[in-house]
């Protein structure tokens, strides 16, 4: 018996892997990101999070190779006088966990919607309308929606604790339909085929045939969508920020750092704004290389083709 | 048959867009015209001086009395003309009353200027006042300011009494209120048989619709929420401003509102926020007014729900441990002036002495003698697009807390759905800033300070449920007060037993901006109230 | 197939009944809307007058069964803040966002098909890199980010595009303020319609450059090469068109989630649209609007949707319209 290890040595997945260059560099990247972001209270030389170590008179201080930078705040301050690195390194956290949460909840709403809806004929319309409905109601509304209800649930004293998971509901709830249109639409498409006819007439169950044969064919657009719903959700978070409800002021996500960035566009301290898009764009660049990668390898025609 | 069919599903759905195209062709299209109104303005010269503005927000209706906030006071001074109205050192100068006198303990007579015009083409006299002073007291929004006046009394035709019912020591704060409306204009019905000089807030109503008031601009066409034009009046009265018409675009986001300047897409913005000051200064060709302002800025602080906050050693150490000159240097951008008090200087109840007192080493002595020597925790609540920088304010807030033990946990809301949180009290520390309406001291305690009272509607907006008995007997005293000096003396001490128990927080007065190109007297028209005398304004 | 129109409309009433439903249920959450009609002198026994006036205090079934009454004889409320029907607000406004994400959906279709089959094709061209590394990076950008970036670019520092509004209009049809037939208003759209397409046209490039290569693996398609047809004819005729269809299917759904998009464009440009106008009317509490504005939504989704299924079945002639027997 082969260890899994081994099986994994010789498997042809890491073979593939290993013979793209842009799938290892992107995946050390992302792993180094992974990495420093959730190791962020050991290796921050800050923590944004301890409000009694910041003073205000730090504030928008440039990074310490600039004129009026100081060594102990490498990438600068920002408008609170909070190390940007620590800071960008905590958010970065923040974000990934919103934004990986929140797209596993949209992916298993809509793919259980999307399948079922595409395969039971009678739900079909009851699902998509149900759909249509949540597709008005904006990430926005759902945001004040929710937002109250855990207010008047929890108070506003534990808000900066609830604040994730509660991100996660939101964005998740928001955006889900996108997905289950997505997977009908294959469904459709996919029930049609011979492959499909094949396995009810030998007598599969109905829910076998969804999941073991038309599921994997429909996952290629789903991925195609989620990693690109990754950098979404992301987005999302910043956009809610925008607009007054994202993460609480005091833990910034990547995504809100920027939106505070935003105001200082015109003032001259840019790297209040740089600094955490650069590394927001190389967060979602590699996860759609990787994301790309893996679509392909899936993807049992291309490769063997 | 397949084919057939989805061709009848298209007819279908064809039919349904047209339904909905129907439906749609019911609304009208453009802007509202004001053709009569357009008729009487200026005849429009070859080249005509036109101001480009941009504000925050646009004047919710056409009707000066509908809502009494900074917007439509703003409004009420382009296209109406005050009794009085304030200069720039916070004296009253005369516009349509052009002298006043007191004539006894509950009189003041009022000389109206003679020969101006309304925009209908009606003279004004002294009944337009007293129309308008009758309308006010109906409004919903100003009953209150106007509470201690009887109706004003008509001389003759230019002359005219304002008559209160106690001794008022602010009947000429009260004047600057005062808009003469057309009384001919605005009386009768309409073809539906409303009453054209009712106020109402939430549909259509004459007078938000059309105005006719004596002030330098007509309405000449106005889409609200996107545009609205003022054409000079031909035949106003004071003839020192030369602006033909003013283009007026609300642009809600400042960073928006900053680059339509800098683009030279518009002339003349305001506020200006604090982080692209020093953009617009370095700018040529640009002109930055900045003014320290009257809203003051407090958090407030709820003993009754957090025991540890009516500790008074600890409400001293929390004055103590606030740096007030750091939020108003690094976060204000100098935009704002470090607060001890609610009284801005120049207001009677102005104490010199009562300055910021930051002091990290006494906080935390302080606490240390309090009953909470490890601190405690608490829960704080702050709009976050209410205030300049509301939000930024607040983090500060709760890193200097955290300072001397105290774990502040913070949640922000937009304003909509902040004030109703505000009200029920939902926090142990609140923030609010707030503008004197009547520019007097006496008003920031009748709804900040004096102790809470939903009969006589005291301390309305005092969500700390600070109380303090001695401060309502010297508010009330200083309600009655006519003489300026002993006025001046209740307030102080008021405003000086505050600071010493710490009743709330003063953080900073907000500062005023204006940023406009620079081939224009900005300085001159603007003023500390935040008004903008537009009539007054030259371009060269 | 009137039984699928009947059953459509009526879907679409249940639909709009729903979210009527919902929006009413929830709307107290959003504030009290006579706050934002008073000033702060105003006292809570005034304001709470007020309300009574409006109707504000009224059980939750009452107020939804007079909205419902209303909304039958096509009165779907009155806007506190606008002082009018509020229809006749967002009628009024309707122009400005659909002509923007007409324009967006121009620049994307226009773009997105060429670029996306490109890199398809020529996966290995430095050309198709490039296009693949630039759509990451457009989708990775805040579009409020992209839309000030544009804003101190073009207009800021060069002057070239206004920074904001919609400029001169033209009125046609007696009602549709349209920025389109001014060269003043097509210079205002520019920007704006580039902002909002920033996040869908890497989407869709995606899309179809990942359809493209699967369906050019297939059998068909080789065939197609076996028989020696011109590339163009394989790639064009045999290989996009049945790209086509789930790009379709996601595209109906996304270009309702730009109605959604148009929020943020519309807030940083000042573009006076329906998505300015709810962000406006939630922030001033006024609940009337926004009940109407979720209707209205809810109706243009219904309609798109319906719109996607029967060109979906016109393109794919194996899939039956839905809800035929």
């Amino acid at each position: 018996m082969r260890t899994r290890w081994q099986r994994f040595k010789q498997s042809y997945m890491l073979y593939n892997f290993l013979r793209d260059p842009v799938a290892i560099t992107s995946f050390i990247i992302l792993a180094f990101l992974v990495f420093t972001s959730f190791a962020a209270p050991i290796i921050a030389p800050h923590d944004p999070y301890d409000s009694s170590t910041i003073d205000i008179m730090d504030a928008q201080m440039a990074p310490a190779w600039i004129d009026g930078g100081s060594s102990e705040f490498l990438l600068g301050t920002d408008a609170q006088g909070r190390d940007m690195l620590s800071t960008m390194l905590y958010g970065m956290r923040v974000s990934i966990l919103i934004g990986v949460g929140a797209v596993c909840l949209q992916a298993f709403i809509g793919i259980i919607v999307g399948l079922l809806s595409g395969y039971v004929r009678r739900l079909d319309n009851i699902l998509m309308r149900f759909a249509d409905v949540q597709l008005s109601f904006s990430t926005y509304m759902v945001a004040i929606f929710i937002g109250a209800i855990v207010q008047t649930m929890f108070g506003v004293a534990g808000y900066d604790r609830v604040a994730v998971p509660l991100l996660i509901v939101i964005i998740g709830l928001a955006e889900w339909p996108q997905y289950a249109r997505t997977v009908r639409a294959s469904v459709l498409a996919e029930r049609k085929k011979e492959y499909v006819e094949a396995a009810r007439v030998i007598g599969l169950s109905r829910i076998r045939i969804m999941l073991r044969h038309i599921l994997p064919n429909t996952l290629s657009p789903v991925l195609v969508i989620s990693t690109v719903q990754v950098a979404n959700a992301i987005m999302s978070e910043a956009a809610l920020s925008f607009l007054g409800l994202g993460m609480p002021i005091t833990k910034p996500s990547l995504g809100s750092l920027i939106t505070a960035g935003f105001e200082y566009i015109f003032s001259g301290s840019w790297w209040i704004t740089i600094f955490p898009g650069i590394l927001l764009v190389s967060l979602i660049l590699v996860i759609n290389l990787l994301g790309d990668w893996v679509r392909d390898f899936l993807n049992p025609k291309l490769y063997k083709g | 048959m397949k084919l057939s069919m989805l061709k009848s599903t298209g007819k279908y759905s064809l039919l349904l867009f047209t339904l909905v195209v129907s439906a749609m062709l019911l609304a009208g299209c453009g802007s509202e015209e004001k053709k009569d109104a357009a008729e009487k303005a200026a005849p429009a010269a070859p080249e005509k001086i036109v101001l480009k503005l941009a504000m925050d927000a646009d004047p919710v209706s056409l009707d000066p009395h509908v809502q009494l906030s900074g917007g439509m006071l703003q409004y009420s001074h382009m296209v109406f003309d005050s009794l009085t109205r304030y200069d720039k050192d916070m004296n009253f100068v005369p516009r349509l009353a052009t002298k006043w006198e007191r004539i006894d303990d509950l009189t003041i007579r009022f000389h109206l200027r003679q020969g101006v015009k309304f925009h209908s083409g009606n003279e004004f006299t002294a009944e337009d006042v007293a129309f308008t002073l009758a309308r006010l007291k109906t409004s919903e929004d100003y009953k209150g300011l106007f509470e201690p006046f009887e109706p004003a009394k008509v001389i003759d035709k230019y002359t005219v009494d304002l008559i209160t019912k106690k001794p008022y020591g602010l009947v000429l704060n009260m004047s600057t209120y005062i808009f003469p409306m057309d009384k001919q204009f605005y009386s009768g019905t309409t073809d539906k048989g409303v009453a054209k000089d009712l106020i109402i807030k939430t549909d259509y109503s004459f007078a938000n619709e059309n105005e006719s008031g004596t002030g330098p601009f007509v309405v000449t066409s106005r889409e609200q929420g996107v545009k609205t034009v003022f054409t000079r009046f031909a035949d106003y009265w004071d003839k020192s401003g030369n602006v033909e018409e003013i283009v007026f675009s609300p642009i809600k986001n400042d960073a928006t509102r900053v680059a339509a300047l800098l683009s030279g897409d518009v002339d003349f913005i305001m506020p200006v926020p604090p982080q692209d000051l020093e953009r617009i200064k370095s700018t040529e060709g640009l002109e930055l007014v900045t003014m320290s302002g009257s809203r003051i800025i407090l958090i407030q602080l709820n003993g009754e729900r957090n025991p540890a906050l009516k500790d008074p050693k600890v409400r001293l150490a929390m004055a103590y441990a606030y740096n007030n000159d750091g939020v108003v240097d690094k976060i204000m951008k100098g935009f704002a002036t470090a607060a001890g008090q609610m009284s801005p200087k120049g207001y009677v109840g102005y104490v010199p002495e009562l300055k910021p007192r930051f002091d990290l080493d006494k906080a935390k002595a302080l606490m240390a003698e309090s009953g909470y020597p490890n601190g405690f925790e608490c829960t704080m609540i702050a709009p976050n697009n209410r205030y300049v920088n509301d939000e930024k304010i607040s983090e500060a807030f709760v890193s200097m807390m955290s300072k001397i033990g105290i774990t502040v946990s913070l949640k922000t809301m937009p304003k909509a759905q902040y004030w109703d949180q505000f009200d029920a009290q939902v926090a142990d520390v609140q923030l609010i800033g707030w503008h004197s309406d009547t520019e007097d001291s006496g008003n920031f305690y009748e709804f900040l300070s004096m102790c809470r009272n939903s009969e006589t509607g005291y301390g309305q907006y005092n969500s700390g449920s600070y109380c303090n008995t001695k401060v309502d007997e010297l508010t009330l005293a200083a309600q009655v007060e006519t003489d300026p000096a002993k006025r001046a003396e209740l307030c102080q001490s008021a405003e000086k037993i505050q600071y010493d128990e710490a009743g709330f927080l003063p953080i900073h007065w907000q500062n005023l901006s204006w940023a406009s190109k620079n081939n224009m007297n900005t300085e001159d028209i603007v003023n500390v109230m935040n008004f903008p005398y537009f009539g007054d304004l030259i371009i060269k | 197939m009137f039984a699928f129109a009947v059953k459509r409309i009526l879907q679409a009433i249940m639909v709009m009944l729903i979210i009527s439903c919902i929006g009413f249920a929830i709307k107290h959450n959003f504030g009290d809307p006579v706050r934002d009609l008073v000033g702060q002198r105003v006292t809570p026994t005034e304001r709470a007058e007020i309300r009574e006036r409006l109707g504000l205090n009224d059980p939750f079934m009452v107020q939804y069964a007079r909205f419902l009454g209303d909304a039958v004889q096509g009165d779907l409320g009155q806007s506190y803040f606008f002082k009018k029907p509020a229809s006749e607000v967002i009628l009024k406004k309707a122009p400005a966002t659909l002509e923007l994400v007409l324009c967006s959906a121009f620049i994307i279709t226009f773009l997105s098909v060429p670029l996306g089959i490109y890199a398809a094709i020529k996966p290995q061209k430095w050309f198709s890199r490039f296009i693949m590394g630039s759509s990451i990076i457009g989708v990775s950008m805040p579009v409020f980010l992209t839309a000030i970036l544009l804003i101190y670019v073009f207009a800021v520092e060069l002057h070239w595009l206004p920074s904001y509004g919609r400029g001169k209009t033209v009125c046609i049809f007696g009602w549709w303020d349209s920025g389109l037939l001014t060269l003043d208003g097509l210079k205002h759209l520019i920007m704006p319609s580039i902002a909002l397409s920033s996040i869908m046209l890497p989407l869709f490039i995606r899309l179809i450059r990942s359809e493209m290569m699967e369906v050019l693996e297939s059998e068909y398609v080789k065939y197609a090469w076996a028989k020696g047809l011109k590339p163009r004819r394989v790639w064009w005729v045999h290989a996009f068109k049945n790209t086509l269809l789930p790009v379709i299917t996601v595209g109906g759904v996304q270009l309702g989630i730009m109605v959604a998009f148009t929020i943020l464009t519309e807030t940083v440009f000042q573009w006076q649209g329906m998505g300015s106008m709810f962000i406006e009317s939630v922030e001033r509490s006024d609940t009337s609007l926004m009940v109407a504005y979720l209707v209205f939504v809810g109706l243009i989704f219904v309609l798109v949707n319906t719109a996607v299924d029967i060109i979906y079945g016109l393109v794919n002639p194996t899939i039956r319209v839905a809800g035929r027997k």
